[in-house]
């Protein structure tokens, strides 16, 4: 029998239909539906509590669907390219440092026409701030974390200390740079390390220049104020920690990406770690039962890490009013509340309490973070969620990294750091 | 004796002239699209200000001209210059020696050259992540060796003086295999003739090694000092995973300079100038490199 045999015609004709099919479901949208996509960091459980939210929504909106993406590679390289192609995602989850400069450039929707107005109520002034701009709302923060400290129960045991539980009780510099010199004797290697996470999260170490009274950016969020004798003072503290080897040169604000700062803890180097709450999983598989918490250290002033995500709604949406109502519908108090249960977060409305979210383990923990959320400064908030923040802080990463080295003294750091950091707001 | 079948040529006049483009078409549509375009956008952009891809305003020359004043610019420019000058000759020289090496025979000599070359296979961003663990001044197995040696820890990621060295270390460790394997073909094809001749005549190895077989290799040494230091001017993945460019400025090198400009700094005409100086310096070396090539041929 004949086989039978496929010529040039028929594989061009298969080929034609599978490269329309193709670019078909790359535009994910059919012309009756109204398609949205929403993009998030790859975070397994969250994917899915986003699709899950989305799905509800849907079901309450007959005509439409959403589908849930990972962000990909580095943040801003991965979005720029997609806004130039028009192609970025309907809604972004996006953290409040980076927001900034599209907020300012016009690549975010004003989300102020879709968000029930009894909304900024549930929120505190600091985190409202994220997305409010004078011309509108560009972003909805929707679940936060920020820094505690994280302790070794038998190093404190051992060097006869009972850390504080709450805010008002708080280690003061002075106390914690003495308990952190008993600390290190008795690990034998370090005191405490930093939740630094590669030269992109060296912002997280500017709320020690809030605790001492100074600013990284002046009131109007834009002028340079690190020459001030409060931000020097901070420069000092922090050179201090390596210079009296109290943290590990390997726990820096540029190098040693990854969890430096788990690792160290893990391994019984330092008896402290002032870090966020996605340390908990690490140290309850590590050394479950071993640790303990207490507030983040303070000075003349309280101050912790702005951590956490905001939705926005991106330019390049063809619905950006469904979007919009979607990231209102995401915010609600229920799902905010779904979405923190979850996935482990903090969340945004000061209204949650961590007994409303129910937490599967570590209700206290998480309670102190959500009480130390209460001291992020509204100055700092609006510092990292400025325009030129995402330059400003490579030049912060930069020069701390020099002054925590000991190439620069704190003084000449400021200087450096102030000259660098005018030549980016002059632009 | 049957004839081999013949190519039908196209006859016509139309045919013979259409020919050669349909062959080149394809080849000089994806140069076009992926290459030339992205280049002329690239120079057309580094005339202007920027700061998302799309819209900018001309402003001349002014982007050059701020290289001159940029301290980053001129640190980062001295990094890649003292990284390729660390690099090159060093995984040239391990790999020429290890080819030597594996041209003789030797048990095992197929894994040993595998394995040599494993680590050119290795993608960059999961290199820099092992090496970080093992370099990691408190807790790498690097220090833990070098401990249970009865010898001190080494800063090697943590000093600025150590972290280029240690940067050289493991970019070296991955280029070996590749220089070897060129080195392998190349010393394969020394005439064994000249080689005994030369024994007879009472050469000794090290004799017969550099009289003969280095400058038969010239070529190709050639060839490969100019893909090498290509390759060095484009490291990113590995330095960026490994250093994020510190400590301080310490790694800080111009291709990573590039990127940061282009998007955490939000200026991409800037960053299309500072990318322009880079393609200068890499089309020096590529024309470099085809000399090279065109003596390599003289020399066959």
């Amino acid at each position: 029998m004949r086989r039978p045999t496929v010529g040039r015609r028929q594989i061009l004709a298969v080929a034609g239909i599978t490269m329309a099919g193709a670019l078909a479901a790359c535009n994910g949208e059919s012309t009756d539906t109204q398609h949205l996509r929403l993009s998030s960091w790859n975070i397994p459980p969250d994917l899915v509590s986003y699709q899950k939210i989305a799905d509800a929504f849907v079901a309450d909106h007959p005509g439409t669907s959403v589908s849930v993406e990972v962000t990909t590679g580095q943040f801003h390289q991965w979005f720029i390219t997609r806004l130039a192609a028009n192609l970025a995602p309907d809604i972004i989850r996006i953290t409040p440092q980076q927001l900034g400069r599209y907020a300012a450039n016009g690549s975010l929707v004003d989300l102020t026409g879709s968000v029930p107005e009894d909304y900024r109520d549930d929120w505190s002034e600091p985190f409202w701030a994220i997305g409010q701009r004078e011309n509108g709302l560009y972003g909805i923060f929707q679940h936060t974390d920020n820094f505690i400290t994280y302790y070794d129960k038998q190093v404190m045991e051992q060097i006869g200390v009972q850390p504080p539980t709450r805010l008002e009780d708080a280690w003061r510099w002075d106390e914690f740079l003495e308990i952190a010199q008993e600390v290190k004797a008795a690990t034998g290697h370090y005191a405490f390390s930093y939740g630094w996470s590669g030269s992109e999260t060296a912002y997280r170490w500017m709320p020690l220049i809030y605790q001492n009274g100074g600013a990284f950016l002046g009131e109007d969020g834009l002028t340079p104020s690190m020459d001030t004798a409060e931000a020097i003072g901070a420069l000092e503290f922090g050179r201090s920690w390596y210079t009296e080897g109290l943290v590990s040169p390997s726990n820096m604000s540029k190098s040693g990406g990854g969890h430096v700062d788990f690792d160290l803890f893990n391994t019984g180097q330092v008896g402290m770690a002032l870090t966020n709450p996605e340390a908990i999983a690490s140290f309850d598989e590590a050394r479950p039962g071993e640790w303990g918490v207490a507030p983040m250290i303070r000075n003349t002033g309280e101050a912790s890490d702005l951590g956490g995500n905001t939705l926005a709604v991106t330019k390049s949406s063809k619905h950006p009013e469904l979007a919009a109502e979607l990231v209102a519908y995401m915010t609600s108090r229920e799902n905010i509340q779904t979405f923190c249960h979850d996935g482990n977060w903090i969340p945004s409305r000061s209204s949650l309490a961590a007994e409303d979210i129910g937490y599967a383990d570590h209700e206290d923990v998480m309670q102190l973070f959500i009480d130390q959320g209460t001291t992020i400064p509204l100055s700092m908030v609006k510092a990292q969620s400025g325009e030129y923040f995402s330059s400003l802080n490579a030049v912060f990463a930069d020069y701390l990294d020099l002054c925590l080295l000991g190439e620069l003294t704190p003084r000449e750091t400021s200087e450096q750091m102030m000259e660098a950091m005018l030549s980016v707001t002059s632009r | 004796m049957s004839r081999p079948a013949e190519t039908p040529v196209p006859t016509g006049r139309r045919g013979r002239r259409l020919t050669p483009y349909v062959f080149l078409g394809p080849a000089a549509l994806l140069f076009l699209t992926f290459s030339l375009v992205p280049i002329v956008i690239a120079i057309a952009l580094s005339f202007q200000d920027t700061q998302t891809l799309g819209e900018g305003q001309w402003v001349g020359t002014q982007n050059f001209e701020e290289l001159g004043s940029d301290r980053l610019f001129r640190t980062a420019l001295l990094n890649t210059v003292v990284f390729a000058v660390g690099t090159v000759p060093t995984s040239m020289a391990i790999g020429l020696a290890l080819a030597t090496a594996l041209n003789r025979p030797l048990p095992g000599r197929g894994l040993f050259r595998a394995l040599f070359f494993v680590p050119m296979v290795a993608a960059g961003v999961v290199v820099g992540v092992v090496m970080s663990w093992i370099f990691n001044t408190d807790y790498g197995v690097a220090n833990n060796a070098l401990e249970i040696l009865g010898l001190g820890r080494i800063p090697w990621l943590t000093s600025p003086s150590m972290a280029m060295l240690t940067l050289i270390l493991v970019v070296v460790w991955t280029r070996v295999g590749f220089c070897m394997v060129i080195y392998l073909g190349a010393l394969q094809s020394v005439p064994a003739e000249i080689v005994e001749a030369a024994s007879i005549d009472g050469a000794g190895p090290w004799a017969r090694f550099r009289r003969i077989t280095l400058p038969m290799l010239a070529p190709t040494t050639s060839i490969l000092l100019i893909l090498n230091v290509v390759f060095s001017l484009q490291a990113f993945d590995i330095i960026y995973v490994l250093t994020g460019g510190g400590p301080g400025f310490s790694t800080t090198v111009l291709i990573q300079y590039v990127f940061r400009s282009a998007f955490q700094d939000g200026q991409m005409g800037y960053a299309a100038a500072l990318g322009l100086v880079l393609v200068a310096i890499l089309l020096l070396f590529t024309l470099l490199r085809q000399r090279a090539s065109k003596k390599a041929e003289s020399f066959l």
